[in-house]
This record gives structure tokens, sequence and C-alpha cells, in this order.
């Protein structure tokens, strides 16, 4: 016994002296950030589309052109360049020609980036088997390299969210042609771009490091390494954030969280757009939800502010419209169900079900989406529906709500920001889960695809619009989908760091990080 | 000896095959696909489809089952569907951390819970024999996750004498130490207080027979009658705990690996499961069941070590 207390004590003082010896603090030229992820996916920029994945393609990927940094306005008038210096167009549209910058250099030296770079980028985006997002690019003809800095695009037909699909978003980001055709499927463990960090090293499910490209064409970045890592526990990510091993971190869309989080020493909350609008998505084919009346008596026992206030103030916002805020092509201006429970007891008695009905769904998990749709079910009990809800894991909700399981499917999700992809993604016929050629349009619903289309290829921006308001007030006309509320992203982060740039928005729904970001202590 | 231990690792194999073939045919059983995980959920229909083909997940299960044996029996075990990379090298990197861990809590828990059990048990219904089951039953409730934040807000937050992110470098000595030691405390407590009530229970059995009574009636001092007869008997139950105790362990690591951020088999699996990345899943069940084995044998061979009679038959 008397061994063992020995044991014990100089177990006890063998440990005490490895805690004592500290590590020096880490200069502050490190970023640390907490990512709620268990694991980086495939790290290539065109074919994940994970939000984890996507924050780091910002930091490392250049399109030809951007949004301003910082934020997400669609608007082609605001673009800067990004790869290309300048950029015109035929007067028809269909032409266009990019002149690059001269003397960017690939990551790790894979050369100077130049035409060949963004024909084959581009070639590669387009092409299914390599690419998640060939849809995107459709309506590309040909890509051409005119010279070593000029590029040509030849469209089919006009595309008046081009400069869009050419930013460093998903298929837009610009890979090193012999990087990828080096390396092949490699290519997914050292992705090389031009941006101003390159890859490091990545540790499998602990994080992905990388570093200052001191060859940036706008500059070595002021930061020398960013070390993104997985931590999936809320709880242990706040943790790391209080005791500084991490600098920037992702929130949860709480408001508690928010409010505690403000409250900490030295710690800023950014809220930035887009928010992630989350729809109820009626399948118009299955009875008895085929009965508009059905449809709206739903629309009409939700109440989109008791939800609002559940979610929090700074957390969520009421949804306007099927077309998330902000959007190009948004419109406010179209028949929003008002909450009324009385007039949905009467729709509902008038379609057959004077003593209510049961419908029976499917629904993910996540404590998030799942928290919000325990409130709409109370709401529906009060008009006499009940949800009879089926909770499964994330993936194989996601599965199941594609081989048209679940008559009501509540999805969250935010898009590139004009109108068009999130109508044709949600709405259009092409997109109805079950076909060939499915993307996520639960409801069924084909009564805009004309407008939609149209829309697609009208130059003129204000008959655009107008096509884009047409096809949400008859899509919310049909009941298609009741919009609910929208979240935006929420980071919390030290004070000392500074982006450089106010934080508004980020399409990769990361914050983004650039050359000019620092810590000022 | 050698004999027997083959004999018992031959007989292994059937036993792994039959895992093996079940988890195979479950994880494709569940919903989800894998190559809506890696693309993302606006992927088109046709990058879909030449995900999955590119994957092999889109021939027919009987197919993919005749490929993973041929495959399994050469010592290919695929690659990671999400990230590509050879499953060997996915679970070669992270089994060193699970090792540490786990025979760390093995060791924590059987130090703490062997003295504390028998001195509970000398000390019947007195305030140490009530302090020791009140404690190990606390150990027993409280759930892993909940220690570990609990462990975390002292000791990192509060004191700062260890990291929150607990993942640290393996080739840096003390780093390692620093980051395995609260996970280790965390899953040693749970350890102990197991250990502690299996071998206050054995020990009160044992203290309770006839030859304790002989020795101290012929005058055996008090130290050898407890240490020499009483112990030594006492001892198997807490052995076969302890092997068991591995597969409990499995299951807690999980939790605790989330919670410190910490490289690992069990983080490993999940995250397998929740990606439906189905080679990393089958090459982790055969890594499990390789272990549970191998436990299970070490413990068969340990009785023979702490009772003679167990060797002889």
């Amino acid at each position: 016994m008397a061994r063992l207390i020995h044991w014990a004590a100089a177990l006890a003082t063998a440990l005490l002296v490895v805690a004592l010896a500290q590590p020096a603090l880490a200069a502050k030229t490190v970023l640390n950030v907490g990512m709620a992820a268990i694991d980086a996916g495939r790290l290539d920029p065109h074919l994940s589309a994970t939000t984890p994945d996507k924050a780091l393609f910002n930091w490392m990927f250049n399109g030809l052109v951007r949004m301003k940094q910082g934020t997400m306005n669609p608007d082609p008038a605001l673009m800067e360049g990004d790869l290309a210096e300048s950029w015109k167009s035929s007067p028809d549209g269909k032409q266009w020609t990019f002149n690059l910058r001269k003397g960017v250099q690939c990551h790790h030296g894979y050369g100077e980036f130049t035409a060949d770079d963004v024909v084959y980028s581009l070639a590669r985006s387009a092409d299914p088997k390599r690419s998640a997002f060939s849809s995107d690019f459709k309506d590309f003809d040909k890509v051409e390299a005119v010279d070593k800095y000029t590029v040509r695009i030849t469209l089919k037909n006009q595309v008046p969210s081009l400069l869009g699909l050419l930013i460093n978003y998903q298929g837009g980001n610009m890979v090193c042609k012999k990087a990828a055709e080096e390396m092949g499927e490699k290519f997914t463990q050292k992705p090389i771009g031009t941006g101003p960090f390159m890859f490091g090293e990545y540790k499998s499910k602990e994080s992905v490091t990388l570093l200052a490209n001191p060859q940036y064409f706008r500059g070595k970045p002021k930061l020398e390494k960013i070390v993104y890592r997985y931590i999936l526990s809320d709880a242990s990510r706040d943790l790391a954030f209080t005791s500084g091993e991490i600098d920037l971190t992702y929130g949860k869309q709480d408001q508690t969280w928010v409010d505690r989080m403000k409250k900490e020493k030295d710690t800023i909350v950014d809220v930035f757009d887009p928010g992630e609008l989350s729809v109820l998505y009626l399948n118009v084919e299955k009875p008895p939800l085929n009965d508009i009346r059905v449809r709206q008596a739903i629309a009409h026992a939700i109440d989109r502010n008791q939800i609002w206030q559940f979610k929090g103030k700074d957390t969520a916002r009421p949804a306007q419209s099927i077309v998330p805020i902000g959007y190009l092509g948004h419109s406010a201006d179209v028949p929003l169900l008002p909450h009324d429970p009385e007039k949905a007891k009467a729709l509902l008695k008038e379609a057959g079900y004077p003593n209510g009905l049961t419908i029976k769904i499917i629904h993910t998990n996540l404590p998030g989406m799942l928290s919000m749709m325990e409130v709409t079910q109370a709401q529906l009990r009060k008009v006499g529906i009940t949800l009879d809800m089926e909770v499964v894991e994330h993936a194989t909700y996601h599965a199941n709500i594609r081989k048209d399981m679940s008559p009501i499917v509540h999805y969250s999700a935010a898009r590139f920001p004009v109108a068009d992809v999130y109508l044709t993604q949600f709405y259009h016929s092409r997109s109805i889960v079950g076909t060939p050629t499915a993307v996520t349009n639960f409801s069924h619903c084909n009564d805009a695809d004309a407008e939609i289309d149209a829309a697609r290829v009208e130059p003129d921006v204000a008959k655009q619009k107008a096509l884009w308001k047409t096809a949400q007030q008859k899509l919310m006309a049909k009941v298609c989908g009741i919009p609910v509320y929208e979240q935006p992203q929420i980071w919390a982060r030290r004070a000392t760091l500074d982006f450089g740039f106010p934080l508004k928005g980020s399409l990769s729904l990361g914050p983004v990080v650039d050359e000019n970001t620092r810590f000022t202590q | 000896m050698l004999g027997y231990v083959l004999k018992r690792l031959l007989l292994a194999i059937p036993t792994l095959f039959a895992v093996l073939s079940i988890v195979f045919v479950l994880a494709r059983v569940l919903p989800g696909d894998p190559a809506q995980t890696i693309l993302g959920d606006q992927a088109s229909q046709e990058a879909l489809t030449a995900m999955r083909h590119r994957l092999g997940v889109d021939k027919p299960i009987g197919a993919q089952y005749v490929d993973f044996l041929v495959n399994a029996v050469r010592g290919d075990w695929g690659n990671s569907l999400v990230t590509g990379k050879p499953v060997v090298e996915e679970v070669r990197k992270v089994l060193p951390y699970t090792i540490d861990l786990t025979v760390t809590a093995i060791v924590l828990g059987a130090f703490i819970g062997i003295p504390l059990g028998v001195w509970s048990a000398l000390r019947r219904n007195t305030w140490v024999d009530y302090v020791a089951r009140v404690g190990s039953l606390l150990g027993l409730s409280f759930p892993a996750f909940v220690s570990a934040i609990l462990l975390l807000l002292a000791f990192a937050i509060q004191l700062r004498w260890f990291p929150v992110i607990s993942a640290g470098s393996l080739d840096d000595p003390v780093e390692r130490l620093r980051s395995l030691a609260l996970p280790a405390i965390n899953l040693g407590i749970i350890m102990a207080a197991y250990v502690t009530r299996v071998t206050r229970s054995s020990m009160l059995e044992v203290l309770g027979e006839d030859y304790i009574r002989t020795a101290r009636a012929k005058g055996v001092p008090t130290r050898a009658v407890i240490w020499r007869h009483a112990f030594r008997n006492g001892l198997i139950p807490v052995v076969t705990v302890v092997g068991l105790y591995l597969g409990i362990l499995i299951g807690n690591s999980v939790l605790t690996e989330i919670v410190f951020n910490r490289p690992g088999l069990g983080k490993l699996m999940v995250s397998a499961l929740n990606q439906r990345d189905y080679t990393v899943l089958q090459g982790m069940m055969v890594v499990y069941a390789f272990a549970i084995v191998l436990v299970n044998l070490l413990t068969d061979l340990t009785y023979g070590f702490i009772d003679p009679r167990v060797k002889r038959q």
C-alpha cells in the first residue's frame, strides 16, 4: 500500500511538472480557427460544396473577378477584378474577353498562372465527372486562350449573371492546370491555387494548416499561418476560445450563445449574410397536400413571429418570400399568408377535415432545425393538424427526402444570391426529386418554369426582375413552399483580429481572411 | 502455450469474417449516399452518378462484397470514400492516440481502483467504505462528456495547466503527455469506479472464506493474509472486468475524443458513420474486433498467471 502511495505521488508530481512546462505563447501571426465539423471533406473546390470546406477554398483560390471583400452583392457593376484585370463583352452579350494579370504565381512553385489555366479550370468545372457544379456551365459554348494573358468565353445564349459564375466560389475557383494534371486524384490532398494562403498540412480529424503565399499578387499576407481546426463539440469550441487556443470560432445560431459571447472580454460577434432560408416544402401531388386548402391551412397556422422570437432577435429574421432577402430578384411583394388559426380551421373544414388530420413526415436530428420544427408542430396542433415526425440522422434524412418519402420537407439553405439559382433548384420542374435531373424540388411545383427560364436569359435587368417577381408570386399563391425564417451566419473573434474590411457578407458562409487580415496586438 | 495462443488467434478469423460481413451489409442498407456527402446538396444528378461510379458504390452489393473480400485478403483495405486516402493510413495515423488513451486509462483505473476496493472491503461499513462506494457510484453514473467538460473548466480554463485542444504532437513527449492527461483522467475515473466496486465485492467474498479464517487462526500476519491469500484469489473477477471494460472504453472514448478534440479511433468511426464512408467503417471494425479478440486472449492468459489451477486445465 505504502509503495502504491509512493507511485501515485510520483505520477502526480510528473504530471504537475509536465503541466507547468507550458509552451511559449504563439506569436500573433498565426490565426487559429475553430470549425464545427469532424473533418475535412474532399479538398477540391470543384467537388465539395460543404460549408466547412468552402471557407477554406475562399482563402486559397481566386476567381477571374470577385465581389468586394466582405460583401455579397451579385450586381455585375460592383464586381472587382481578381485574376482578370479587365473584361468586356460583345454587344449581344455572348462573347466575353478577360485580360489577365501578369506574373501571378501558382502555389508551391507550380509556375505562372496564365490563360491556359483558365481554360483548363473552366473545362474542369463544366465536367460532371470532375465537378459538382457542371450544370452552372451548361450555357458555355467554348473557352479559348487568345494569347497567354487573354481568355475568350463564348456562350450559347446570354447569361446575365455570367460574372457571378467566375468569382472565387464553387466552379469559379481557378485551379492551376499543371498541379491538377500532375496530381490527378491526389489534388484533394494538396489543392493548388493562387490565393493569399496555400495548403500546408492536413491532419486527419484534427486540422488543416494553410501558409501565407509569399508571392501573392496583392502582396504577402500579414498572417503567417492559419490553423483551421475541426472541433465538433460546441462546448469545447467555446472553451478553446475562452482559453485562447482559437481566435475565430464558428458560432451557434442561438440567441443565448450570442448574448453570452457578447459579454466575454475582448470578443466581437460577427453576424453576416447570407441568411439561410428555412422553408417548409409541401408536396403538391401527395394527398392530403394536393388540396390547396390544406396547404393554405398549414400556412395560416404558422406564426412566423413566434418562431422568430423563439430563434432570437440577432440570430434570425422572419422570411418574406421563397427567395431569400438580399438576393438579386428577391421580392417582398408576394402573397405571404398571415398567421390566422381561425381561417386555417375553416379551410380544413372546407377541405373535408373538420376533425383535423395527421401528416407523417421525416425530419433530421440536427438540433437547430429540429427545434424549429417542434415549434411548428405545436402551432399546427392548435388548428387540428398532427405532425407525426419521424426523426432520423442527417444523412438518412437527406437520402429519404430525395426519395419523396416526406410530404413536408423542412430545408434550410443559402445559395448564390441571384433569384435564378434558388428558383431553379427548388421550383423548376427539371429539379423535381426522383427525376434524372433532380436537385431539390421537393414540392413538385412546375408553375413558374416559363418565368424562371425566360428570366435567366433576359438581358434587360428590369424585365428580368419582373419575371422573377411573377415566378415568386405564382409559386407562393400555390403554396409550394412556406418561407419561415432566415438565419444569418454567426462567428465570434478576438477583438484584436482585424479582417481588414467590414464583414457584412460572405458567400463562402465563413469569414473572409485575406492578405490584409492581421492581429492588432 | 504458444500452440494455445496460435489456436486462439486462428479461431479469431471466422469471428472477424462474420463481423466484417455484417458491417458490410448493414452500412450499405442504411439510407444515405457517400456521393452526396462529398459533393454537397447542390450537386447535379449527373455529378452524383459520376461520383458514385468513381467510388464504386454503384455496383450491385454482391459484386462490391466480392471485390472487398478479394482486396482485403490481399491486404488492400481500399481508400476512404470521403478523403480519398488509404484506410490503413487513416487508421495508422490515429491509432497511437487511441492506444495512449486506452492504456493510460486502464492503468490509471487499476492503480486507483484496486487499492481503493481492497481498502474499502477491509473497512467495511466504516466511513472509508461509504466514501469509496458513493464515489464509485458517482464515477459510474457520470456521463463521460459531462465529466470531460468539468475537467476542462477546472484544469484548462481556471488553472490553465492543460490545453483544451488535446491533440498535441506525438513526437514531442511533453506535448504528448500534456494533451493526454485530461482525457486519460476522464476515462480513468470511470475505469477506477468499475474496478473499485468489483474489487470490493470480490474481496469481501474471499475474506469470508474458511481458508482465510484458518490462515488467521494459525497466526499468519494480517498483511500476508490480505495480499497473499485473499487478494490473489480475489483478483480473477477484477481481471475479467478490466478486459471487458475495453468495450465500454471504446464507447466512452468516442465522447472523450470529441470533447477533448483528440484524434482517435472513436472519432474516426463517428465521422465515417456520419459521412457514410463505408471503407473506413469496415477497416475500423476489423481493428476493433481484433482488439477485442486480443484483449480476451490476454485476459485468459492472465488467469493462468494469477491462478496456476487455470493453467493446468
